[in-house]
C-alpha cells in the first residue's frame, strides 16, 4: 500500500487545493466586496411607492375657484387577487366599460408596475361603473374602483393662457435640477401658474415603504409618511373683469375683421390680441387675456389628434400668451416715455412749442429719406400735449434726431437709456414662465444685428425710437406695466398671485409690492396724464370712441407698422385720469389704426368695470 | 501474563473500541447545523402559505434519524461483506435507475425522471448509485493481479462505471453524472492507474461531452447555465438571477453575517432553490464570511478523517471505499459551494448533509458509515 500511500496524499493534495479556493473566493466575495453586496441586498427588498399630494387650487382675488381638483373614478386591478377567474372578470370589466377584454388584458400586462401595485386600467368610467363592481364582488374580484384627483376648471376657458395646464413630466425634465425628487409618472405644471408656483401648487407627497419578498408580496410596511396638500394661489386676478377682457377682446378682434384696409386691399386679418388690465398701486394683474385660446380642461383626459395639431403646430399659436411672450412695436403708446425723457435731457420742455411738418428729414442727411407724420399732414406748432392729443409724429422724429446728435457727442446713449427706466427692453419678472423681453435698439444691439442695421448707428434708429417703431420691441405687459408707473410714478413688478395660502387659510407668502419710484417728478407725470386725457377728448385720436363715455380716462393710441402684415392696433389707457385705478392695453395683430380697434376695446372694458355706460362706436376712427 | 495480556490485546482490538469518535462529531454537527440552515430557508415561504413553518425541518430530522440509524447498521458487520456482495449492490442500483425510467415507476419533474415516490418519501436511486458505483469498484481495483490497472481492467472497469453513469446521465442528472465520473477517475488514480491510460480516458471523456453537445443531448437550460458561468456579463439576468441571487446572498453577509434568521435574501426568499442546492447562501448570508469558513472547516476535517482512513486501512479494498467516499464528499463539496460562490457553474449537486432531500442525506450518512466501518477494522 506504500504506492496506494502516496497517491492517496495527491488526492489530499487537491482537496486541499479545494479548500483554498473555496476560502479564497469568500474573502473576496463576504470581505472585499461585501458592503456592495449588503446595498444589493437592501434594494432588491425595499419597495417605496409614493402617494400624490392633493394639488393647491387656484382661486381669484375674491375667493372664486380658477382650477380646481376633482375626483375621477379610476378602475384598477390587483394582478395578485385575480386568480383563477382572470378570464371571467375580465370579461366582465369589458361588459360594464365597453373596452374590449384583449384590450384590458394588454393594460395588465403593463411593466410599468410592480406585481403588488393595483394597474389602472381605465379612468373617468361614470359612478354607475362604480355602483356594479360593488354589488357584485364575486364577479369582479380584484377590481377596484378608486377615486383619482384630477384638474378641474370651473370658470371653463378663462383664463388659460394664465392658469396653464399640467401633464406628466417628461424625460427631459426629469433630469432638470427643479424636479428633482419628482417621479417618472409624476404631473408637473407645463404652462402658466401650474409652471410657475409648481414646487407650491404640489405639495408633498406621501411615502409608503414597504418590505418585499421575491415575488413582489408584502410582508411588512413601515410607517408611512403622509401627503401634504399643495398650497393654494389666491391671486390679484378679479374673474369678472377677467370674463370682461376675454369678452371684449374677441367682440374687438370679431368687429375688426369687417373693415376693409386700404394699404392691404382686404379686410383687417385680426388674427390675434391681448389685453392686460393693472393695478397701477400694486402691479397685480386684474385680467390678462389673449386670444387666440385654448380650454385647459383638454389636457386632462389627454389631447385628441386635433387639439394638439390646432395647439401646436396651427399658425394661429393658441398656447402662445400674447400679453406676455410676444413682442410687437409700440407704435405711438410709447410716445410719452420719449417726451419725458426729451424733457428729462433737455431737448423739449413743457412749455414750448414744436413744428409739426408733414415730413422730416435728419438735418444734413443727403440720403433722400423722408420720415412721413401718420397722417400726411402738418399739425402746425403743437405744444407735448398738443402732439400727443393728435399723435404728431414729427415733433417727436425732430427729437430722435436731437437725441442722435447728443448721444455722437457723449455716447451716453440718452434715448434708449431714458426708455429702459420704464421697464422696456427687460424682464418684467411677471410670475408666468417664458416672458418675452423685446428690445430697446441701442448701440450693443445695433452692433449685433449688423443685418438689421448695414450702415451701423444712424439717426434713422433714434428717429424710429422716438415714435415706438423700427426694431422697438415690447409686450403689451410691457407697456401696460410703464403706463402704471406713469399713472402711480412707481415701476411696479406686475403679478398674478398676490399670496400663496396653505390649506387653512394661512398665508405662507406675500407677492408684489415689489415697486421703485421713476426719475420723473409728480408734476411731470401729471402733465403727461393730463395731455394723454386729451386723447380720449374732442380733437384726440380717440377721441370719437370716447365721444360718449362719461368715464375720465387718459390714453394713448398707437398704430405700429408691421410689413408685411397689418398694422398693429394699440390702445394704453387709465381710468380715471386722477389716481388711476386700472390700467387697460389691448393690442391687436394685424388690427390696424389704434383708435380704429384697440381704443374701443379699452374703451368697453371700462366702461363694464365701472357699470358706466359708454355709447360710442363699435370701431374708432382711422387715427393713430 | 501473557494470556491475559493477549486477552486484553484482542479486547482493544474490538471494533466498537476504534469508533472514529471526531468523524461522528463532525458528521454530527453538519447534520444538527444542516436542520438550523434549513429553518431559516424554509420557515418563512411555509409561513405564508400557512402552513408548519417547521414542516422541511421535521422531515430531515426524521431522515436524519433514518441516517444515523443507517450509520450504525453500516457500522456493526465487517465491511469486507460488502466486497461479496458488491455484485448484487451494483446490479440492485442499475435495476433501480432502470425502474425509475418506467413512466408510472417513476416521478417526473421539470422533464427530468428521477425518483420513486415511496410513502411521502422520494427516494432517489441515483444518490445511492454513487455508493454502489463506489463499493463496485473498490471491490474490482482491491482484486487486481499486478497491483495497478492493466488496459483490458480499464476497459473492464470503464464498462462497470458507465452502466450507471449512463442511466444517470439520460435522466438528465448531470450534477450525479459528474460526481460519478469524480468517483470513477479519482480511485483510478489511487489505484496507480497508468499515465497513458488516464490520457486516453480523458481524451475519451472530452469526445463524449463534445459529442452530447453537438448531438444535442445537453440540454438548452444547460447550457445556458454553463453560458452564464462563463460570460457573465452577456448573459440575460433572467438565466443570471440564481447566480446573481446567490452571489448577494453571500456577499452581504460580510464578515461576521446578518445574523441567524436575519438574511434578507433568506428570509425574503431571494435566493431560489435555496433549501436544496443553495442551502450554503444561509450559511453565508447569516454567518458571514467566519460561518461560511467554519462550514468548510467541518467539511475539511470529514475529508481529512476519510482520506486518513483511506490511508490506515489494512486492504487496499478499504483504502479504494474510504477514498471512494472522500471523493464523493470533495467534489459535492466543491462543486456545490463552488457554483453558489460564482466559481463553478451552477450543476444540480446537493450538499452533503446540509442540503434538504432525504436521498442525498441518506447517501451520505452510508458513506459515513462505511468510514467508521473501515476505521473501526482496521487492524488485521
Amino acid at each position: 500500500m506504500e504506492r496506494a500511500g502516496s497517491r492517496l496524499r495527491i488526492l489530499a493534495f487537491v482537496v486541499a487545493f479545494m479548500f483554498v479556493a473555496l476560502s479564497t473566493r469568500l474573502w473576496f466575495l463576504q470581505v472585499l466586496a461585501g458592503p456592495q453586496h449588503e446595498r444589493d441586498a437592501r434594494d432588491n427588498s425595499l419597495r417605496t411607492v409614493t402617494t400624490d399630494a392633493l394639488r393647491g387650487d387656484i382661486l381669484d382675488r375674491d375667493g372664486r375657484r380658477l382650477v380646481h381638483n376633482r375626483q375621477s373614478l379610476e378602475v384598477r386591478i390587483n394582478r395578485d387577487e385575480l386568480g383563477d377567474e382572470a378570464e371571467a372578470t375580465l370579461a366582465h370589466l369589458s361588459e360594464i366599460l365597453g373596452v374590449s377584454a384583449q384590450e384590458l388584458g394588454e393594460e395588465l400586462d403593463s411593466k410599468l408596475y410592480y406585481s403588488y401595485q393595483p394597474v389602472p386600467v381605465a379612468e373617468f368610467v361614470p359612478e354607475e361603473v362604480y355602483f356594479k363592481v360593488r354589488e357584485e364582488p364575486e364577479r369582479f374580484q380584484g377590481v377596484e374602483v378608486v377615486q383619482q384627483n384630477v384638474r378641474t376648471y370651473p370658470q371653463g376657458p378663462l383664463g388659460a393662457h394664465l392658469v396653464g395646464w399640467v401633464g406628466q413630466i417628461n424625460a427631459e425634465e426629469i433630469r432638470e435640477r427643479r424636479f428633482e425628487g419628482y417621479g417618472p409618472s409624476d404631473l408637473v405644471g407645463k404652462a402658466g401658474l401650474e409652471a410657475t408656483y409648481e414646487r407650491w401648487l404640489r405639495g408633498t407627497p406621501g411615502e409608503e415603504r414597504f418590505l418585499v419578498n421575491s415575488d413582489g408580496e408584502v410582508l411588512r410596511e413601515f410607517d408611512p409618511k403622509p401627503a401634504q396638500p399643495g398650497h393654494d394661489l389666491r391671486l390679484s386676478l378679479d374673474l369678472d373683469i377677467q370674463r370682461i377682457a376675454e369678452e371684449e377682446l374677441l367682440t374687438g378682434i370679431e368687429n375688426a375683421r369687417t373693415v376693409f384696409d386700404e394699404s392691404s386691399g382686404t379686410n383687417l386679418v385680426a388674427n390675434a390680441g391681448a389685453v392686460v388690465v393693472l393695478d397701477p398701486r400694486t402691479g397685480g394683474i386684474v385680467a390678462m387675456a389673449s386670444w387666440p385660446s385654448f380650454r385647459p380642461s383638454w389636457f386632462v383626459r389627454g389631447l385628441t389628434e386635433k387639439q394638439r395639431s390646432l395647439l401646436f403646430e396651427s399658425e394661429q399659436a393658441p398656447m402662445l400668451n400674447r400679453a406676455t411672450q410676444i413682442t410687437y412695436a409700440p407704435g405711438s403708446t410709447f410716445k410719452p416715455f420719449v417726451a419725458l425723457a426729451a424733457v428729462k435731457e433737455k431737448i423739449a420742455s413743457f412749455g414750448s412749442y414744436y413744428e409739426c411738418p408733414a415730413e422730416y428729414v435728419h438735418p444734413g442727411d443727403e440720403s433722400g429719406t423722408v420720415f412721413e407724420n401718420w397722417s400726411g399732414l402738418s399739425g402746425g406748432t403743437l405744444s407735448i400735449a398738443g402732439g400727443l392729443k393728435v399723435s404728431c409724429d414729427s415733433q417727436y422724429y425732430a427729437w430722435g434726431s436731437r437725441f442722435y446728435n447728443r448721444d455722437l457727442t457723449t455716447g451716453q446713449e440718452e434715448l434708449p437709456r431714458r426708455v429702459r427706466e420704464w421697464g422696456f427692453g427687460r424682464e418684467t419678472e411677471v410670475d408666468l414662465p417664458a416672458e418675452a423681453v423685446g428690445t430697446v435698439p441701442d448701440h450693443e444691439y445695433v452692433a449685433e444685428h449688423a443685418e438689421v442695421y448695414p450702415d451701423g448707428w444712424i439717426p434713422g434708429i433714434d428717429i424710429l425710437l422716438a415714435i415706438g417703431s423700427g426694431e422697438m420691441k415690447a409686450t403689451p405687459l410691457q407697456v401696460a406695466q410703464a403706463y402704471a408707473a406713469l399713472a402711480s410714478g412707481r415701476l411696479c413688478r406686475p403679478h398674478l398671485v398676490a399670496r400663496i395660502e396653505a390649506g387653512n387659510g394661512d398665508v405662507a407668502k406675500r407677492i408684489g409690492g415689489r415697486c421703485r419710484p421713476v426719475d420723473y417728478s409728480a408734476g411731470e407725470l401729471d402733465y403727461i396724464r393730463d395731455a394723454l386725457r386729451g386723447v380720449t377728448t374732442t380733437g384726440g385720436t380717440a377721441g370719437s370712441v370716447f365721444a360718449r363715455c362719461p368715464l375720465d380716462v387718459s390714453g394713448k393710441t398707437g398704430t405700429a407698422e408691421r410689413p408685411p402684415f397689418q398694422d398693429t392696433s394699440w390702445f394704453a389707457g387709465m381710468v380715471p385720469s386722477e389716481d388711476p385705478e386700472y390700467v387697460v392695453v389691448a393690442t391687436v395683430e394685424q388690427g390696424g389704426f389704434g383708435a380704429e380697434t384697440a381704443a374701443p376695446i379699452v374703451r368697453n372694458i371700462m366702461s363694464r368695470i365701472y357699470r358706466t355706460p359708454c355709447e360710442g362706436p363699435d370701431l374708432g376712427e382711422e387715427e393713430d | 501474563m501473557d494470556l491475559v495480556a493477549g486477552r486484553v490485546y484482542a479486547d482493544e482490538r474490538r471494533p466498537i473500541r476504534h469508533l472514529d469518535g471526531l468523524l461522528l462529531l463532525v458528521t454530527a454537527i453538519l447534520i444538527v447545523l444542516g436542520f438550523f440552515l434549513l429553518y431559516s430557508a424554509t420557515n418563512q415561504t411555509l409561513r405564508q402559505d400557512r402552513l408548519d413553518p417547521f414542516l422541511r425541518v421535521n422531515k430531515q430530522v426524521l431522515t436524519a434519524a433514518f441516517g444515523v440509524i443507517l450509520i450504525l447498521a453500516m457500522a456493526t458487520f465487517d465491511y469486507r461483506f460488502l466486497k461479496v456482495y458488491a455484485g448484487f449492490v451494483y446490479a440492485g442500483v442499475v435495476v433501480a435507475l432502470l425502474l425509475v425510467r418506467i413512466p408510472f415507476l417513476g416521478s417526473t419533474a421539470a422533464g427530468a425522471q428521477r425518483w420513486f415516490e415511496i410513502g411521502g418519501f422520494q427516494v432517489t436511486p441515483s444518490e445511492f448509485a454513487k455508493i454502489g458505483l463506489i463499493i463496485m469498484l473498490a471491490a474490482s481495483l482491491s482484486e487486481l493481479k499486478h497491483g495497478f490497472p492493466s488496459a483490458q481492467d480499464m476497459i473492464r472497469m470503464c464498462g462497470v462505471a458507465l452502466v450507471p453513469l449512463v442511466l444517470v446521465f439520460i435522466q438528465p442528472d448531470i450534477g450525479t453524472s459528474i460526481v460519478m465520473v469524480a468517483i470513477a477517475a479519482g480511485m483510478f488514480l489511487v489505484a496507480g492507474v497508468r499515465g497513458r491510460h488516464l490520457a486516453a480516458l480523458v481524451v475519451i471523456c472530452l469526445v463524449l461531452i463534445a459529442a452530447a453537445f453537438q448531438l444535442g443531448v445537453v440540454k438548452d437550460y444547460q447550457l445556458d447555465r454553463l453560458r452564464a458561468f462563463l460570460d457573465r456579463q452577456n448573459t440575460p439576468a433572467d438565466v443570471r438571477y440564481n447566480l446573481d441571487q446567490a452571489e448577494i446572498a453571500v456577499g452581504s453577509g460580510g464578515l461576521l453575517g446578518q445574523g441567524y434568521l436575519h438574511g434578507r435574501q433568506t428570509t425574503l426568499d431571494y435566493v431560489p432553490e435555496q433549501h436544496t442546492d443553495f442551502i450554503f447562501t444561509v450559511a453565508g448570508e447569516e454567518f458571514g464570511f467566519l460561518g461560511s469558513t467554519f462550514v468548510l472547516m467541518l467539511y475539511a476535517v470529514l475529508l481529512w478523517r476519510a482520506i486518513r482512513i483511506a490511508f490506515l486501512s489494512k486492504d487496499p479494498f478499504g483504502t479504494f471505499l474510504a477514498s471512494g467516499v472522500a471523493i464523493m464528499f470533495a467534489i459535492q463539496m466543491f462543486v456545490n459551494i463552488g457554483m453558489v460562490i460564482g466559481i463553478m457553474p451552477i450543476t444540480g449537486i446537493p450538499l452533503p448533509f446540509l442540503s434538504y432531500g432525504g436521498s442525498s442525506m441518506l447517501a451520505s450518512c452510508l458513506g459515513v458509515g462505511i468510514l467508521l466501518n473501515v476505521h473501526m477494522r482496521r487492524f488485521k
